[in-house]
């Protein structure tokens, strides 16, 4: 078994049956599953880099910039207003957050 | 193409349909990559998955965004080293008529925002452009038989309080008959396209509305019952083994009639 932390997250790599799971330990001290039956017959140490890369990608660390969402103004004369990025997973707010969403 | 072996990507895996197909699809032998908003829910059918014996990988994702389409493509190819059948079941509803009028002036009082239009064409029509788009990128460039299921909806006709909804999802019934005939110019042979078109099927959204309104829409539907999301689910599944499936997008709907007893 391997244990990496990854993102603030710690994950436990592990080799079961064929397979190799994934799982990740959440907040309550508990474990939740990234993935399970992966890379059979595939060596061990190159499971488990392989595992490592999966995490990485699933879990990305980064920053999402967020608006304003110029193509779509809502416009007041010709004055543009714009909104945050509905492209963003906030988006489901945005009546509710923007200043700037005519009503 | 056979579904035991072969890798499939469920958009909006986390419930509804979509988990339904996820399910289905580990059951029969694929490789299943669950993709969702919500973590909790990609987290409960995963590990239901595992239980099973299944091989699932989950990836929380915005089907909206590009990079996040670009990343569940990536993981899922990292964990599974192919990609053979992308479901694009990710869809939202924001309903509400284009024009809302004051009982007493008759004038228009209120009409239908971005914030209830934008999302719904955002997520049920460019979230289904670009899983497809990018599913078929690596289809074709892994060489690996592929088959892409736009989900639209038998509303795709026409549903009052849903302009935004239906006109995404006629949208989505269109798709394959256009990026099958642009296979065709490009010469791109190895993957089929086929949408599914549901009637009211029983997910949580539905069951668990008004009791009332749910009779009367069941009295339109001649199996007197919804669909069931293991109904949608094996049609999929045909899809995938009947390879004669191409190009067009099949309604599942147990036979939902308007007022009049014609079928819509």
């Amino acid at each position: 078994m391997k244990t990496i932390t990854y993102n603030d997250i710690e994950f436990t790599i592990v080799k079961s049956g064929k397979g190799w799971e994934i799982a990740r330990k959440l907040t309550d001290g508990t474990l939740a599953q990234v993935g399970a039956g992966l890379f059979e017959g595939v060596a061990d140490g190159e499971a488990e880099a392989r595992a490592v890369a999966l995490v990485k990608t699933v879990f990305p660390v980064g920053i999402k910039s967020v608006g304003p969402d110029v193509t779509h103004p809502n416009m007041v004369g010709d004055l543009k207003i714009v909104g945050p990025d509905v492209a963003h997973p906030n988006f489901i707010y945005w009546s509710k957050d923007s200043t700037s969403f005519a009503r | 193409m056979e579904i035991k072996g072969s890798v499939a990507l469920v958009t909006g895996g986390g419930n509804g349909i979509g988990e339904a197909v996820a399910k289905f699809f580990a059951r029969n032998g694929a490789k299943v990559a669950v993709v969702d908003m919500v973590q909790k829910n990609i987290d409960r059918v995963v590990s239901e998955i595992k239980e099973a014996g299944g091989e699932v990988i989950g990836v929380q994702a915005n089907v909206t965004s590009e990079a996040d389409t670009a990343r569940y493509i990536k993981a899922t190819l990292e964990a599974f080293g192919q990609l053979n059948i992308a479901v694009a079941c990710a869809g939202i509803i924001r309903d509400g008529t284009m024009l809302t009028l004051d009982k007493e002036t008759g004038k228009v009082s209120r009409k239908m925002g971005l914030d209830k239009w934008q999302p719904v064409i955002d997520v049920n029509l460019t979230g289904t452009f670009l899983t497809l788009r990018d599913a078929a990128e690596a289809m074709v460039n892994g060489g690996w038989e592929g088959l892409l299921v736009p989900i639209s909806s038998v509303n795709k006709v026409g549903q009052i309080g849903q302009l935004n909804y239906s006109s995404t999802k006629v949208a989505d019934a269109l798709m394959p008959k256009i990026i099958i005939g642009e296979f065709l110019m490009r010469g791109i042979r190895n993957i089929r396209c086929v949408g599914i078109a549901p009637g009211y099927t029983a997910t949580p959204m539905l069951t668990g509305m008004n009791q009332e309104a749910l009779r009367s829409i069941l009295e339109d539907v001649h199996i007197g019952r919804l669909v069931e999301p293991d109904e949608i689910a094996a049609m999929i599944g045909h899809c995938v083994v009947n390879g004669a499936l191409n190009a067009t997008t099949i309604e599942i709907t147990g036979g939902l009639c308007n007022s009049k007893g014609i079928a819509k």
